[in-house]
């Protein structure tokens, strides 16, 4: 007992230490931006990458995509950009940076399917509450006054019926939100297109960096990978999803 | 004597000498000839055709190309000559921590020497690489190319410090760098000021893309320009050196009570990275020159004869900032500095629809607005305006300003426009570290419908199309980090589910709740015999407990309890209103009656009697009271 108390008090300072020493997302995000307007892009990316990781947001990646570009890292800009509309599609200044980064690279979007476009129109977690609310909204409005013994009223029918066409209509964009956490980009330039997962496979194309792909399956430590003209398999450390870090 | 073969040929056949047999060649195939044949002539032209073709390119003289008679205009360059090399230190003798110059010439191309990167000299002394470059001076018939290395030595201790020889490549040749001294003294002379390359900027913390004069200084010598060398250079990562702005002039100066002429060049260099920039300059030299000297145009001064000096001055570390992206104004494109905008001038305020009209705008301010790009005009649908300001600008120069004019075409479209458009322009102020609006203001007009031209339905057209356009920029910094959340789908998330069973589960527990309860209220009796059932359980065990207590008081009144409330259903009736025959009756014949109505009986006697009674004995009847009371469990 005395060292089990032992070691959950020494597992404590160890935390309560580390929680001290730790920068906060926010102090990372304000270390960036110094770094940045001293044009220490390096140092500006290292301090907001780490701010994203222990909590994403869209400033932040929006500023690591500038970062990115100012290095000259086109794909890694771009995956930047996608995560803070991923995170915020309202922002009209992403969005623009993706329209520049893709004007002055010649790069494409991704083409979008109709319910991946419905998908964008709110950030992509969003549609998860809207349909947990829509639904269980109209099932408490079909329910809650024969249990409560009131009379239903028309407003009750009505809430019921627009929460469950707001379900129904939510689930395209759920479809679009799972087929989307499947694109990604690729991050290095030239990233040759294998023919087959090996080192030695033949390259059926060169992919620039930036260009937006589809992952199909995965196989040890390469990707099968769809793009609007090919397909093939890369590197896993050349090409990223916007979801998660490979 | 006659020849016997020639007996023995026909006798019609006369003999045909040699000067006949030409007479005969020259004149065959003419219509005299009775030789005259087809096949002989085909002959002929076989043989001239190639002659005369041959003989054609003779006539015409060949085209030499133009560029190859250019370079062949040219004086040689001697690469004939043995490569020699030749060291030395500048000063020789230096103080500890000065710096001097290890000054490595030969007469090469720079582009054939294999300079080394880290040369081999003595510990004490910091090397550090400098400046390097070639000229090819004209000398007698032939160019003679000569090339400089420096490197920048410093010495951390006195002593004598020598190089030794080297070998570098040359023409693919080894040619010998001879070895060197540096006297390293702690009183050395005073450094004298003659040939001493120096560099003044005008500013040393920039901003990129702001144009900043920058000087370069050199007493003790008429300057290159007057040996006809090239003039200084400018090194340095990340800059610009604008050529076109550079002016020379050599005037008479005091240095140390002594007046000598000092050389001075000067031109515009523009920073284009962000961070701490280098820039040294550097220039060879010659001999000297006395007397005050001033040229503006372009002059060509024969070369003095060698040893030529490469110098550098001591680099020049420029803080370059980038350009602010927050607070970016529309038509910002690029000038830095200090301008000011004269009132647009229109060419005629009275318009005509789709006829075009001249609008000129003038900025004035420093030099740095000559290189000002005009601002890209705005999209309208009332109007068509292209950006007519002729390739490299006009610019005009006056004793205290710069002036230049950005000129527009603007076309009307329509006839309800009442002013043109205005332009959006701004320029970044350095000195406030601050964007500052200068757009072009509207100028009023009076549009006329008039003809229309026959083009003016496509320049509506495509004006039209490229209104809604709008070109893409990079965005500043956000100011916050912004919207958080998770770059993983909440629906893929192990926890979302369980999340969504909460409401889940509350919902069908309220609807189960609501079908029980709507149960009882359809079946009574089975709610009473259920709470029957849990009240006789309840007293159950209070009179087993009482029993285990032995409290027969307590005992008793359970016991009676627990019958009246497992009979109570079958009446239906208030418990506490049963007596001992209804419980008898509810038992039926078969029951244990008698017990039943001893428990009855020494209640009545102490509630009603007032006298105590045995309760004692009751306790005894436990066995008993448990089967009365199963029997009425089970017909509950």
């Amino acid at each position: 007992m005395k060292v089990a108390l032992l070691l959950f008090g020494l597992w404590t300072l160890d935390f309560g230490l580390s929680a001290l020493h730790a920068a906060s997302p926010s102090e990372l995000f304000s270390d960036g931006t110094t770094a940045f307007r001293a044009a220490d892009y390096a140092g500006a990316i290292k301090a907001y990458r780490q701010s994203a990781s222990l909590q994403p947001a869209s400033g932040t990646l929006h500023d690591l995509g500038l970062a990115e570009w100012h290095r000259g890292h086109a794909g890694a800009a771009i995956l930047s950009w996608e995560q803070s509309l991923w995170l915020e599609p309202f922002n009209a200044a992403t969005r623009g940076n993706l329209r520049y980064a893709r004007k002055v690279a010649q790069l494409e979007a991704p083409e979008l399917t109709w319910y991946e476009v419905v998908s964008t129109w709110f950030p992509a977690n969003w549609w998860a509450w809207i349909a947990g609310v829509s639904f269980w909204s109209a099932v408490a409005m079909v329910m809650l006054p024969g249990i409560l013994r009131q009379p239903k009223a028309a407003w009750h029918q009505a809430v019921a019926a627009l929460g469950l066409t707001v379900f129904l209509l939510s689930i395209p964009a759920h479809i679009g939100v799972h087929t989307r956490s499947r694109i990604g980009f690729v991050q290095q330039k030239d990233t040759p297109l294998r023919l087959t997962p090996t080192r030695e496979a033949q390259s059926v194309t060169r992919l620039a960096a930036g260009e937006p792909a589809r992952l199909e399956r995965q196989r040890g430590n390469y990707l099968l990978v769809r793009t609007s003209r090919s397909q093939g398999w890369v590197e896993r450390g050349q090409f990223a999803l916007i979801c998660r870090r490979q | 004597m006659q020849n016997p073969k020639f007996e023995s040929r026909n006798p019609k056949q006369v003999r045909i000498s040699k000067s006949d047999l030409r007479c005969r060649f020259w004149s065959f195939g003419l219509p005299s000839d009775f030789g005259f044949r087809i096949s002989g002539f085909v002959i002929l032209a076989a043989f001239l055709i190639p002659l005369t073709v041959l003989a054609q390119p003779a006539s015409i003289p060949p085209q030499q190309d133009p560029l190859m008679s250019l370079m062949l205009s040219q004086p040689k360059v001697d690469i004939t000559t043995n490569v020699t090399a030749v060291a030395s230190f500048d000063p020789p003798v230096v103080g500890p921590g000065e710096q001097t110059i290890y000054r490595v010439a030969f007469n090469a191309l720079e582009e054939t020497i294999d300079w080394p990167k880290k040369l081999n000299a003595p510990a004490e002394l910091q090397m550090e690489a400098g400046a390097h470059g070639q000229i090819i001076p004209m000398l007698g018939p032939v160019q003679v190319p000569y090339t400089t290395f420096n490197t920048r030595v410093r010495a951390s201790a006195t002593g004598d410090f020598t190089i030794s020889e080297f070998k570098v490549q040359a023409y693919g040749h080894e040619v010998t760098v001879p070895s060197t001294q540096l006297k390293v003294v702690s009183n050395p002379p005073a450094a004298s000021p003659i040939l001493h390359l120096a560099i003044e900027f005008a500013e040393t913390n920039l901003f990129v893309g702001q144009p900043t004069r920058v000087r370069a200084i050199l007493p003790g010598s008429a300057g290159v320009f007057s040996q006809g060398l090239p003039p200084v250079q400018f090194t340095g990562q990340g800059v610009l050196i604008d050529q076109a702005a550079s002016s020379q002039m050599v005037t008479v100066t005091s240095h140390d009570g002594m007046n000598m002429p000092t050389y001075t060049f000067q031109t515009v260099l523009t920073p284009l990275e962000a961070g701490n920039l280098s820039v040294f300059a550097q220039c060879f030299t010659g001999n000297r020159f006395v007397g005050s000297l001033v040229i503006t145009g372009p002059a060509m001064i024969p070369a003095p004869p060698p040893p030529f000096t490469l110098l550098e001055s001591a680099p020049v570390s420029l803080t370059v900032r980038p350009l602010p992206k927050e607070g970016e104004l529309p038509g910002f494109t690029g000038g830095i500095g200090a301008f000011k905008l004269e009132p647009p001038k229109l060419g005629t305020n009275e318009l005509v629809v789709g006829e075009p009209v001249k609008l000129a705008v003038s900025v004035r301010g420093d030099a740095n607005v000559a290189r000002i790009v005009s601002p890209t005009p705005p999209r309208a649908r009332e109007w068509q305006i292209l950006d007519s300001t002729p390739a490299g600008g006009i610019t005009q120069s006056t004793p205290t300003d710069t002036i230049s004019t950005f000129q527009y075409t603007l076309v009307p479209l329509t006839d309800e426009v009442h002013e043109t458009p205005a332009i959006p322009f701004s320029y970044f102020d350095p000195v406030r570290g601050a964007y500052v609006d200068l757009t072009i203001p509207s100028v009023p007009v009076t549009v006329h419908a008039g003809e229309i031209p026959a083009d003016f339905s496509t320049l509506v057209k495509t004006n039209g199309a490229f209104a809604d356009e709008d070109e893409p920029v990079l965005s500043g910094l956000a100011a916050s980090p912004g919207w958080t959340g998770t770059l993983l789908p909440l629906q893929t998330s192990p926890w979302f589910p369980i999340v969504q069973l909460i409401p889940a589960g509350a919902f069908l527990g309220l609807w189960t709740w609501d079908r029980r309860r709507r149960y009882y209220e359809q079946h009574p009796d089975v709610l009473l015999r259920k709470r029957a059932r849990r009240a006789l359980h309840r007293e159950w065990r209070a009179l087993r407990r009482a029993a285990r207590d032995k409290d027969a008081a307590r005992f008793a009144g359970s016991a009676l309890n627990a019958m009246r409330v497992a009979c109570a259903p079958h009446y239906p009736a208030e418990p506490r209103a049963l007596v001992g025959s209804d419980i008898v009756q509810v038992l039926g014949s078969n029951g244990h009656s008698d017990t039943v109505r001893r428990f009855f009986t020494v209640n009545d006697a102490s509630r009603f009697a007032g006298k105590s009674s045995d309760t004692l004995g009751l306790l005894a009847l436990q066995p008993e009271l448990e089967k009365v009371l199963e029997q009425l469990e089970s017909r509950l």
